[in-house]
């Protein structure tokens, strides 16, 4: 079981580089957005599994509540700002 | 209880695989954003599911299942809100030259 | 202190308050008196803030038909998660993408909200814009049209009996 976790979580990792590489490298700045959202959903995810990797649920899971919540506030806040800007 | 924990995990997974291949492949914002949503919808709940098998039941369970009720509440907000942004400022959407 | 447009009643505010104290118990799982305590006068204080700007009544029968929608909407997620997939791993990605304006027949804005919000959990599709009930659909095949139709007649189904407000 630990030797699978591990794999998931370095699978994981590895998409997050994914994402990374449409941050970085986005047209435009939409696409930016769009893989940071996806990187926090990853994320969320890496933390639960960090979290029975590690044995530790109960802590992990109060983390991944919050950061969901803030990425929720962060994504939309970014969005409007970029909504009213005329040009790129 | 394990074994089934671990087929949800790998299932979910290659859907998160297929997600991030999408967003490297697809030519647009517009289209991207369905890969994206792809992964929010069925790969995390996969995931999520294998996790809470893995715990058992009880007050984690419970919690991660919060946690996937939030992901399902709040991911379709993001998304609207970032196509609405990208259709709003003037971009258009990409389409095949051939047709 | 803003001022209240319409009466509160306290049934509805002590449901409320109930609400925030199973999600508190949820969160906090723990059984400790003093912590019990607090929840309960912070779920009471939080419903009580709340309780000016919502024009809102618990019907009871509308939220289980709404219940019993939801497998139904998880199985068109997986069928079209599937047909996504297919789309993405295909080597010459025959996807068509495009604007779709739909005039919906929807005559409630709780309706409009679950219809978008629908749609855009639905791989494949994605609402981009909203206006009263006129949407525009971002949708990636043309088989998605008949998929749409098939959620919006559901949901006006779910909604047949409420008073339209549209």
């Amino acid at each position: 079981m630990k030797t699978f976790l591990f794999c998931v979580l370095v699978l994981l990792a590895i998409l997050i580089g994914a994402y990374l590489y449409r941050v970085l490298q986005g047209p435009t700045i939409f696409d930016r957005l769009l893989g940071h959202n996806g990187i926090s959903t990853k994320a969320i995810i890496l933390l639960l599994v960090i979290g029975i990797y590690f044995e530790r649920v109960d802590m992990f899971i109060d983390i991944s509540i919050g950061y969901a919540l803030l990425n929720l506030v962060g994504a939309l806040a970014l969005a409007k700002y970029l909504e009213q800007k005329e040009t790129l | 209880m394990q074994i089934l924990s671990v087929i949800f995990i790998s299932v979910g997974l290659f859907f998160l695989i297929v997600a991030a291949i999408g967003v490297i492949r697809l030519p647009d914002v517009f289209s991207r954003s369905h890969a994206v949503s792809l992964t929010d919808s069925l790969g995390a709940f996969l995931m999520l599911v294998g996790i809470a098998l893995h715990e058992g039941l009880g007050t984690n369970m419970l919690k991660i299942l919060i946690v996937l009720a939030l992901l399902y509440i709040l991911n379709p907000v993001i998304a609207h809100a970032t196509i609405r942004a990208a259709l709003r400022s003037g971009l258009k959407p990409w389409e095949k030259e051939n047709s | 202190m803003a001022t209240r447009s319409r009466p509160v009643s306290s049934e509805f505010l002590f449901f409320k308050a109930m609400a925030l104290f199973v999600f508190w118990i949820f969160l906090s799982a723990s059984f400790e008196w003093v912590h019990l305590g607090l929840g309960l006068i912070f779920s009471f204080v939080v419903a009580w803030l709340n309780s000016g700007h919502s024009p809102f009544v618990p019907k009871f029968r509308l939220w289980l038909r709404v219940l019993l929608y939801l497998p139904w909407l998880f199985y068109k997620i997986v069928q079209s998660s599937l047909n996504l997939s297919k789309l993405i791993l295909h080597p010459e990605l025959p996807i068509t993408p495009q604007l779709i304006p739909v005039k919906s027949k929807l005559r409630h804005h709780a309706a409009v909200v679950l219809f978008g919000n629908s749609i855009t959990l639905t791989p494949g599709t994605i609402t981009a814009e909203v206006d009263g009930n006129n949407l525009i659909i971002h949708s990636m095949d043309k088989s998605d049209d008949a998929a749409i139709k098939e959620i919006e007649s559901k949901i006006a189904d779910i909604f047949k009996d409420e008073e339209p407000d549209l």
